[in-house]
């Protein structure tokens, strides 16, 4: 099976992911040759299930996750003897000591659940549990693909892990087996829950727009993907802003021989395409920026062979 | 003023202004006397600087914990394997354990177990922390090393350097401005907790709005103060209806910021709309709405000055 995992990514927010990720899907879908998968790995601010609902609120299969683990004290086998505080046994200042009652105290948002201070007590007052820390909801998306996503718990500290939930729940879906073709929309930045997204990925697109922060993002979020030797290709939203970065953009690409998949040029469509919730190819789909993503989607498709 | 008024700036979606907003609010406390330390919490991909044409100064190494296995001293019994939460070392049977790097939590447990004090508490670099200054505006600010995950670590770093500052000098900084993060997670947690006031920047599309209810419930949970910015906000038209939602959720609003090519220019060019040696249309929608947003939050602070 030649099934390919494509991850979109930016490094800086609001830049278009999620429009162009709802578009490709619509597109490859359309296509009687692909079965997709589409995920969104965004997990603190999932935002593509809005363009893609699902088909009946009976297909809608959601669960707790308890990828987050947090320490609890036990009082009763704890014999005040301090050493826990004392000796430092937490890293990430989540204990400290509560000298009134002559007891330790427990941070619950700091703690990070390695056990360390359960391993160290020499009376075993810690206990290591796993606590809820997001939910999984994945569906058949209205359109007629599995959408799967996923949404931390506020205060979880588990975005990484989560985002591994995520893809592994996609691999163990009866659709899975045929699919040719998994679309991951991943979250802002180039930390944990963004190399969570693209680990295993065998392409990444990074979409950027011609703005000083929109490349200074860009070539951090590649100098990332280069560390996983994975092959990606540059989209350029707002491709015609008048900006002063247009020339160290392009000079960067020319001096880089970075692929570039395409350049969509701003267009009201997109925002309007957006507020009626839907991608822009369908919506406005003669418009200029619904031919631009279809030429991405071509020359996509030639890249990675997506036919067989 | 004792202590200064830590104000943050967050909005969960991305790329709705989050650092237009931080760097213009720095820019007009700076205009009326006040003394501003800017702060950029987004260390995935902190760009107030580009905002201010400035120069990053004063480069600082992050550290964090990696053990390193001294082969000679190591029993190979796998104890520190076995409790390792993060699977950060693998151990083969009889064989002296590999440290994972990438995922290793920092917890040092390992170190700290070792029967035959075969681990060494070694060091990485993580990040970078950089102090300097432009518009007379001073700036911290914190970057992480590309393919590097523990941005958290950064972000702490940075908060502890102000905390070092203000002990030093208690009148150092009349005001301190934090930018954070898109998302909701430990970074732009950790900022949140620790500031006075906080702004979410959103904007009227649905996404802007999703997201927004999201930060707000972490900032509820963090029982903090906050009012919104809505950016973007004569977006189709939206504005109205927007506003109203809002409303209707007890949701209280700052002020709000109309499209304007001011602004943007403002944002390629480096120079905050606000700087007075720049030269900003004062009757431009963007210009007057920063004002007003800006004497709401005097207000809304208490600002005295």
């Amino acid at each position: 099976m030649n099934r390919k995992k494509i991850a979109v990514i930016s490094g800086k927010g609001g830049v278009g992911k999620t429009s162009l990720v709802a578009s490709l899907a619509s597109i490859a879908h359309k296509d009687p040759f692909n079965k997709i998968i589409v995920l969104d790995c965004d997990v603190d601010a999932p935002n593509l299930a809005l363009i893609l609902p699902p088909k009946t609120k009976e297909n809608i299969v959601s669960y707790d996750t308890f990828t987050t683990k947090k320490a609890t004290f036990l009082e009763e086998k704890c014999t005040n003897c301090k050493q826990c505080y004392d000796e430092h046994f937490c890293e990430f200042g989540a204990l400290d000591w509560d000298e009134e009652n002559n007891i330790p105290i427990l941070d619950y948002l700091a703690c990070e659940g390695c056990g360390a201070c359960k391993v160290l007590c020499p009376e075993d007052a810690f206990e290591i549990n796993p606590v809820k820390s997001g939910e999984i909801i994945a569906y058949e998306a209205d359109v007629g693909f599995p959408l799967i996503y996923g949404k931390t718990k506020l205060g979880s500290t588990t975005s990484g892990l989560l985002v591994s939930e995520v893809k592994e729940h996609a691999t163990g879906l009866k659709e899975f087996n045929d699919a040719n073709l998994i679309l991951i929309d991943g979250p802002p930045g180039i930390g944990c829950p963004v190399i969570a997204t693209v680990s295993g990925s065998d392409y990444i697109i990074a979409i950027t727009e011609p703005t000083p922060s929109g490349l200074h993002d860009l070539k951090r979020a590649i100098e990332m993907v280069n560390q996983f030797n994975i092959p990606f290709g540059i989209v350029i939203n707002k491709a015609d802003l008048k900006s002063a970065s247009q020339k160290e953009l392009n000079s960067y690409i020319k001096k880089s021989s970075y692929e570039v998949l395409g350049r969509i040029n701003f267009d009201l469509s997109i925002p309007k395409a957006m507020s009626y919730a839907e991608p822009v190819v369908d919506f406005a789909p003669e418009s200029e920026s619904s031919r631009s993503i279809k030429e991405i989607y071509k020359k996509l498709y030639l890249i990675l062979s997506l036919k067989n | 003023m004792v202590k200064p008024k830590i104000i943050c700036v967050t909005g969960g979606k991305g790329g709705t202004g989050k650092t237009v907003v931080a760097v213009n609010l720095a820019t007009m406390f700076k205009n009326k006397g006040f003394k501003v330390l800017l702060i950029d919490g987004d260390v995935e991909n902190p760009n107030t600087y580009l905002l201010l044409n400035g120069k990053l100064k004063n480069k600082t190494e992050v550290l964090y914990f990696l053990p390193k296995i001294l082969e000679d001293k190591c029993n190979k019994c796998g104890l520190c394997a076995e409790n390792c939460a993060t699977h950060a070392l693998l151990h083969i049977k009889d064989s002296i354990p590999i440290p994972i790097s990438t995922v290793c939590s920092g917890c040092k447990l390992c170190y700290k177990i070792c029967p035959t004090n075969a681990i060494e508490a070694d060091l990485k670099v993580i990040g970078w922390i950089y102090t300097s200054s432009a518009f007379n505006i001073d700036l911290f600010l914190g970057e992480l090393k590309p393919s590097e995950a523990r941005s958290a670590v950064i972000v702490k770093t940075l908060m502890k350097k102000l905390e070092e500052v203000i002990k030093i000098d208690q009148n150092k900084y009349d005001v301190v401005i934090l930018d954070t993060a898109p998302g909701a997670h430990c970074d732009v947690e950790e900022l949140i907790s620790q500031a006075d006031l906080i702004i979410p920047v959103t904007e009227p599309t649905r996404f802007g709005k999703l997201d927004l209810l999201r930060i707000i419930e972490l900032i509820n949970l963090l029982k903090r103060e906050y009012k919104v910015i809505v950016n973007r906000s004569s977006l189709l038209g939206y504005k109205d209806k927007f506003l109203l939602e809002l409303e209707e959720k007890g949701i209280e609003i700052l002020g709000d910021i109309p499209l304007d090519e001011d602004i943007v220019s403002s944002y390629c060019q480096g120079i905050p709309l606000m700087e007075i040696s720049r030269n900003s249309d004062k009757n431009g929608a963007g210009y007057k709405s920063f004002n007003e947003i800006f004497e709401n939050l005097l207000k809304w602070g208490e600002f005295l000055k």
